[in-house]
Formats: structure tokens, sequence, C-alpha cells
């Protein structure tokens, strides 16, 4: 009985917590619709901050930006972060201490600090080398910086989950490393690369401060747009193009579902 | 002897080529971790201990004025105002990871006892608010707690807030932002602990104690600590540093650590000053962690505890 | 690597390499202005004038400004528009260059009182771009009887209850704390500033103290509602009147009687400016007559260019955008700081901000 009623209660908690949880964002989403500038009180239904938007070049410009900068990033960050993953596996009986802090520093690191000591080591390269002149390139480089360790982290986290013999086998299957590389492990840590690349981008598209702090006259992302546009204090064109990455996010959810769905079966079938 | 040391020239050899694996899959990430991580925060630190030139950027000689400013000393003599932003700082990410704690604690624990079908999908509900940018997510708080919306006119009902007033700009705002911002970050390692709950000693204490609550306390509180310790790394560290939310919510009233940081950079008033408050968060961070790992090991957790 | 990643790849590396070609097929000029300051038929003038592209950045105020110059800025923009007090600054850190006045024969343009600025002396380095004032700005549904004095925003006991916002520019906040304590707008000694910061701190800490804002932010929160006294600037509240009258309607732009800002803006080219001729065109293009006469009309802040006088509307030659003869008596600069002044004043700021 007194079971029952905690269950109720915990039934109740969740879903104050989800309205908690999806209430900012459903507010963003709502008022992107308002017929009027007014943040208090929705006045009618109408489009015109979407088509307000499109005319937008500086926001399109943002927006190809965000793309730019999260594709590139989380591929070089997953060639590298594969690399490192993959050394940390095989040499896992070796002490690798240092390189544990090391892949950790991005993740510990503040988003402050972090994108500060970016902006004043570049600010001063620049100055001395004329190389690495804020925009989208020293973005990048910031951005495969904390991503190195995800990726990292993921490849290693699924070698371990392999079965050693499997390599043995791969080593007499395959005579050349290349055709081990190719044939063997590319293909068994594919789903591994596939979920690293997507936590790439997703940390890509997610992060202002140190984008803030690293961007260039020319290469303002979206997030960068969207706090410009804030602290100028017009605001229902940001809810309009938030609630087009909240749209994104929302597929994103949708589509990782289908994947995890996919591979519990998968599971179960194999086994 | 001669089949002796063609085993150890083999093996040298082995141990060249493994070394060599070592570097060419290692060093390329270690590299750039180092050249633009490393090398910066330690450009950073080294600011920190230069004199602040007549226009705000770093220039020698050498010196320990920033810290004495972050301290309070300057021209003017002693003055609060960096300690209180610092106190501020301590005690909205204390507040803020108090609540998370409550909030996180009974929301994991009730996804473990849901049907196991649906669990993947709650999960998921409670992360997917933070996929979307933390600008954005902020966003939407200013919208919802702006003058003249209704929850604020609620709580102006309520005599929480003087009238005329919305609850944003507030230090309220911020507690609120950052417990929103963070609780995921608890839920998940929660979960984990919670999953792996030995249930049979659950129910021995069940049997043991009488009242529920000891019941709890002795047996399960014990088994989740690990995964609240992870999830206090988690939303602590960062919260402590946080620069968005006490910078849109909190209205010029509310700032923190990381703004006090920020403003110096990007007000173009004080680099030194800026880098000794970076080197403050930074010693801060790595107490955090070092605390937590030990008190992990205590428990026996070990290596898995933090993060 | 999987197929995908490998287009993705490809995709990303064109895009790249497409950016950079595409700099390079044609110039471009780096704007560095605030924002809601430029009107884009000038724009778009200027580009078809000269066959080039303009890409605009923005920022809300000085010290914003000032900190992405320093940050490597100053060698990414073409053209940058800050206010008298920051002019000296530039020119000491030496983030600015010289004009070259052979290139624009325009300035002879400009009203005769601009032309030898005291913060500036000769325009070596910097030409005006438009003028005008930083007042206060109140709902008159709220007040209708307001007082023409900061008091509105400072004394608790003119405005118990009313939230109000102050400017994020410390010398702009303080010179208004220096007007509600009695003292000159421009007050610059270290007591003053004192007294200022302490009744500032004192300030912040009430109720409906809700905040610091820019001078173009402040003004949309006035519109909805969210403040009821504001600092901003002339122009700016007449531009957002024009766009929303209803808006505005209960809006009033007052010059307190204890003196607030007057300020001129002026375009600079600062030290590693990547088309510096392209630059100086553009000053050349803004001093124009017709061209000056279209932006002050565009933005309503008053025109430095005695050739633009004829083509002005009649918005401009009347208050706000034209202060009276008696208000211009209480019009000051703000001071331009230096060295170990500008110093004290950093520290100052900072622990009212910190507080």
């Amino acid at each position: 009985m007194r079971k029952r009623t905690l269950k109720r209660c915990l039934t109740a908690f969740w879903w104050i917590t989800l309205v908690f949880l999806y209430l900012p964002l459903a507010v963003v989403v709502l008022f992107s619709f308002n017929a009027s500038n007014s943040a208090a009180s929705m006045t009618g239904l109408s489009l015109r901050w979407y088509h307000q938007l499109l005319g937008n070049e500086q926001i399109m410009a943002a927006f190809g930006n965000t793309l730019v900068l999260a594709i590139c990033s989380s591929v070089i960050a997953l060639v590298i972060g594969c690399l490192i993953g993959y050394g940390m596996y095989r040499h896992r009986h070796r002490k690798l201490g240092w390189l544990i802090v090391l892949i950790y520093l991005p993740i510990v690191l503040p988003d402050i600090v972090f994108g500060i000591s970016e902006m004043a080591f570049f600010v001063q390269f620049h100055r001395l080398t004329g190389l690495l002149q804020p925009g989208l390139g020293t973005m990048v480089i910031a951005h495969v910086t904390f991503q190195i360790p995800f990726v990292a982290l993921i490849v290693y986290s699924r070698f371990v989950g392999l079965d050693p013999t499997l390599f043995e086998a791969a080593k007499d299957l395959y005579a050349t490393p290349v055709k081990r590389v190719v044939h063997f492990m590319l293909p068994t840590i594919k789903p591994a690369l596939i979920s690293a690349f997507f936590l790439s981008f997703t940390l890509s598209v997610d992060d202002f401060v140190i984008s803030f702090f690293t961007a260039g006259p020319e290469s303002a992302t979206l997030p960068i747009y969207i706090w410009g546009a804030i602290k100028k204090g017009v605001s229902p064109e940001i809810n309009a193009i938030a609630t087009l990455m909240i749209g994104a996010v929302a597929i994103a959810a949708a589509i990782s579902l289908l994947f995890s769905r996919k591979n519990q079966h998968s599971r179960k079938r194999q086994s | 002897m001669s089949t002796n040391n063609i085993a150890v020239m083999g093996r040298s050899q082995g141990m060249v080529r493994e070394a060599r694996h070592l570097l060419f899959t290692v060093a390329p990430g270690a590299l750039w971790i180092v050249i633009f991580l490393v090398l910066p925060s330690l450009y950073l630190m080294a600011v920190a201990f230069m004199s602040n030139g007549p226009y705000g950027l770093p220039q020698m000689p050498l010196s320990l004025n920033s810290f004495k400013q972050l301290a309070g000393v300057g021209f003017l003599g002693w003055s609060p105002g960096n300690l209180y932003t610092l106190l501020r700082s301590l005690w909205q990410t204390l507040v803020a990871t108090g609540l998370v704690v409550l909030v996180a604690y009974p929301l994991a624990y009730y996804i473990t006892i849901c049907r196991a079908k649906w669990r993947p999908i709650m999960l998921l509900l409670v992360v997917v608010p933070s996929w979307t940018n933390q600008v954005i997510r902020t966003f939407g708080w200013m919208n919802l707690l702006a003058p003249g919306t209704p929850l604020s006119n609620a709580a102006e009902v309520l005599g929480f807030i003087p009238p005329n007033m919305g609850l944003y700009p507030s230090n309220f705002a911020v507690t609120l932002g950052l417990v929103y911002n963070f609780l995921p970050f608890m839920v998940l390692p929660l979960y984990a602990a919670f999953e792996k709950l030995d249930t049979a000693q659950v129910e021995a204490a069940q049997d043991l104690y009488a009242r529920p609550a000891r019941a709890f306390w002795h047996a399960v509180f014990p088994q989740t600590l690990p995964g609240l310790l992870a999830g206090i790394v988690l939303v602590a560290i960062p919260a402590f540093g946080m620069y968005v939310i006490p910078e849109l919510l909190g209205g010029g009233k509310a700032m923190m650590l990381g703004n006090l940081v920020a403003t110096q950079f990007s007000g173009g008033s004080n680099w030194p000053l800026g880098a000794a408050g970076a080197i403050l968060m930074l010693i801060a961070t790595f107490i955090g962690l070092f605390a937590m790992r030990r008190i992990g090991k205590r428990l026996g957790g070990g290596e898995e505890v933090v993060i | 690597m999987s197929k995908h990643t490998k287009t993705a790849a490809a995709v990303a590396f064109c895009s790249l390499l497409l950016g950079t070609g595409a700099q390079a097929a044609e110039e471009k000029l780096y704007l560095f202005n605030w924002t809601e300051y430029m009107d884009p038929e000038i724009i778009t003038a200027f580009e078809q004038k000269y066959d080039v592209e303009v890409v605009q950045n923005y920022y809300n105020s000085l010290p914003e400004m000032f900190a992405k110059l320093n940050a490597g800025g100053a060698s990414q923009y073409d053209i940058i528009v800050p206010s008298n007090y920051y002019v000296p600054r530039l020119i000491e850190t030496g983030l600015v260059q010289k004009l070259d006045h052979a290139k624009i024969p325009n300035l002879a343009n400009v009203k005769e009182q601009f032309k030898d600025p005291s913060f500036d002396p000769g325009s070596a380095y910097s030409a005006p771009y438009q003028w005008g004032t930083t007042g206060m700005v109140y709902n008159t549904d709220t007040f209708p009887d307001a007082p023409n004095s900061w008091s509105l925003m400072f004394d608790p006991k003119v405005n118990p209850d009313y939230p109000f916002a102050i400017m994020g520019d410390g010398q702009v906040a303080i010179g208004a704390a220096c007007g509600a304590l009695g003292k000159p707008y421009d007050c610059n000694t270290l007591d003053s500033w004192r007294e200022a910061a302490k009744l500032m701190i004192e300030t912040k800490s009430r109720d409906n103290f809700s905040g610091f804002t820019d001078g173009t932010p402040a003004l949309q929160q006035l519109a909805r509602g969210v403040t009821h006294v504001g600092m901003s600037y002339n122009g700016d509240y007449l531009y957002f009147k024009g766009e929303d009258p209803k808006a505005f309607e209960h809006l009033a732009f007052a010059i307190p009687d204890e003196g607030a800002e007057m300020w001129v803006d002026s375009m600079m080219i600062p030290s590693g400016a990547p088309h510096p001729d392209l630059a100086h065109k553009f000053i050349d293009f803004i001093l124009d007559a017709k061209i000056g006469a279209q932006l002050s009309n565009y933005n309503y802040y008053a025109s430095p260019n005695a050739a633009a006088e004829p083509y002005l509307d009649e918005a401009l030659k009347q208050p706000p955008a034209q202060p009276t003869e008696e208000e211009m008596k209480r019009l000051r600069f703000t001071p331009s700081l230096e060295g170990e002044q500008l110093q004290t004043f950093q520290q100052l700021w900072s622990e009212v901000q910190a507080r």
C-alpha cells in the first residue's frame, strides 16, 4: 500500500520534472509563431519571423559557419581521437597515466578558462607570426581540442568490449596491417565511430563559450548570432532560429532512439 | 648463446616497433592537446604574473599585482567586491548542486523502477533538452521569467517579488537556470548506480530495520554514492565556472567568477587580473576533482567514480 | 573511414576552399560598427560604386569594441566607429592608423566645430560620423510628473518600486551617478568617483534595479515594459519610435538638469586594416553631402557634416535630435582617461560590477 503511494508520488514528480525540462523550449517554439513582437502574450499565429529569417544574410551565413565548423572539426577529431583510442587500447598495459590526464584535461577545464586561454594564445601567436588569425580556422582547432577526448574514450571503450582473440584471428586472416585496419578494425568499431562523430557534431553545435572567444569577424555561428541578438534586445527572430535548432535536436533524438532500438534488436538476435 | 641473442634482438626490435606504434597512434592527439590547450593554459598562467598595461594588456615586468587585485587590494585600498563574487559563485554552486541532487535522486530511482522497455526513452527525454544550445535554453527561461509573464505575476501575487519586477533578472533566476542546465548530468550517473543496486541487500535491510528511512539510509544510499559523487563532479565543476547563465539571467546583480574573469578580457580592462581569476578557477576545479577521487577511492569505487 | 564521413570531409574541405576562393575574387570592406547605426541602402550604394562587398559586424558598447580590437581585431577590420573618449586610448595603444587626408577630400564638408576636436587634434586619426546625446528615457504613464533628473533612477524616494536599468558602460554610468549627486556629468576626480561608485553599489542592491543594459537594448526593454526608466541615445530613441510608434507613445527622452553626455562617433582605421585604401574611400563616401544627410535621416542622429545641412529632414533640426541651446550648456563630453587614471577607474568599476 505504502509502496503504491510512493510510486504514485514519483510518477507525479516525473511529469512535473518533464514540464520543467520542456517548458522553456516550448515557450520558445510557441512564441516563434507569435504574430506580434511581445514576450508576454500570444496575439495570433504567423510565420513572419521565419520569413524574416530567410531574408537575413547574416543568419544564413551563421548557419553555414555552424555546419562547416561542426563537420570539419568532427572529421579531424574523429581521425585523431580514433588513433588515440586505439593506441590507448593496444598499450593499455603500459603506464599511460600522463596520457589519461592529458585526455581528461579538455573535459575538466572550465569552458571559460578553455576559451580565454585559447583566445589569448591565438592573439599572441598571431601577433608574433601572422598565422592563426581568429576565424573559422581557430574555431576548428579549439573544437577539435575538446572533441578528441570524447572520440578517444568512445573508441577505446569499444575496443575494450571486444574479444581479444578477435585480434589474433584478424592477424591470421589479413597479412598486412593496412588490410587489417580496412577489413577488420574499421568495420568492427563502426558503431563507435558513428556515435563518436555524432557526439562530436552535437558538442560543436552546442558550444557557445569557446566559439565566442575564438571567433573572428566573419565566423559567427548560430549560437554567437543568437547571443548577439539577445544582447541587442531583438527577440522574435531569435525564437524562430532557436525553434529550428530545437527541431534539429528533436530529429537527432528520434534517430538515436531508432538506432538504439535497432542495436538492441540485433543484439538480442545474436544471443 | 646465439639463439638467445636473436631472441633479445627480436624482443628489442618488437619493443621498438611497439614504441613506434604507440608514438604513431598517440602522438598526433597528444601533441594537439599539448599545443592547443596545455601551451595556451600555461601562457594564460604566465599572463597572471605579468603586470597590467595601461590599456588592459599584459606587459613586463613580472608582478603579483593581479593576485593582490583579485584579493581586493587595489589603488583604493581593500574592497570586498571580488570576495563577494567568489562567495556568490560558491554559494550558487552549492545551492544548485544540492537542488539538482534533490530532483535527480527520485527521478533516477523512478526510471529504474519503470518497465525496462521505457527506460531508454525516459533517459532520452531527460537528456534531450541539454542537447539544445545553452544560449537557447537560457533564452527560454528569460522568456518565461520576464516581468508580466504568468510565472512572474504568480510570484508577485504570492509576494515573492516586489511589484512590477520579474523573476528575472535575479539570483533566483540564475539558480534556476543552473539547476535546469545540469539536471541531466546528475540523473545519468545516478541512474547507472540505481541500475546496479543489489536488491538482495536492500531486502535484507528492509527486514532488519523497521523504518523504510533507515533501510534506505543503510542499504540503498551507500550503494548509490559512487554515482552521486560522479554527478556532483559533473555538476559542481562546470557550475562554478558558469558564464552564460549569470550573464543572461543575472542582469549584473549575480556576477559569478566566470563573468568576473570574462569581463577582464571582453571588457578590455585587465588581462592579468582575468588570468589570475582563471588560475583560481583551475585550483578550485582540481581540488574538487582530487577530493572526489579520494572519497571515491575510500568508498571502494576506484577509478570509475570520476567520470 | 566510412563512406559517409568521407563525403562529409570532402564537402567540408570544398566549402572551406570555396570560402577562401570567394574571398580572393572580390575585395571586401570589414565595417565594425554600433548596432542599428547604418542605413543598408548606403551600404548597397557603396558596394555598387566600388564593386566591393561590405561585411558588417556590430558591437553594443565601446568596451566590447576595444576588447575585440585588442584580441586581434585590429588586423581584421577596416573601419571602426568609436566615440570621442575612446579615441585617445586607441591612438595611444597603436590600434589605429593615421588618416591620409589627401584621400578624403570630403573632409572639407565637416563642420568647423568638429574639424579640430579636443580628443584628436587636427583630426589626424579620425573623421566624424554622427554626434548625439545619451539621456534618460522613461515611461510617462508610470511617471506622469517625473522630475527632469537622474534621481528617477538613483533616488529610492523618487522611484521606490519601478524597475530601471543603467548603462553598462562604466564611464557613462558613473557620469550619471555623479549627476545624481549634484556633481558635473564629466566628474573625474577620485573623490567624486568614489562617492558615485558608492551610490552605484547602493543602487545596485535595490530591488527594482533590473541590471546593466547597453543603450540600444535598453530601448527594447522600455518598449516591452520590462523597465520603466533607462539610459539610451537620442537617435536610437527616435529611430525606434519611428519603427513602432505605439510602443513608444508613452516613452519620453530627457536630458536631465544635472547634465548628460554628448558624444561624437568617429570613423577610424585600425592599424592592421586589411584594406586601408578602401577604408579611406568609405570615409570619403560617408562624408559626402548627400550620403551624410541620408545617414542622419535614416538613424536620426545630428550630422557633423555642414554640406549635408540642406538635405536634412525637419526632425533632425529639433530636439531631441538637435538639443536646444539651453540643453547644450548642460551637455559634456565623457572624459578621456589615460594611464594610471584609467586603471584606477577600471578597478573602481570592476568593484561596482563584482559587488
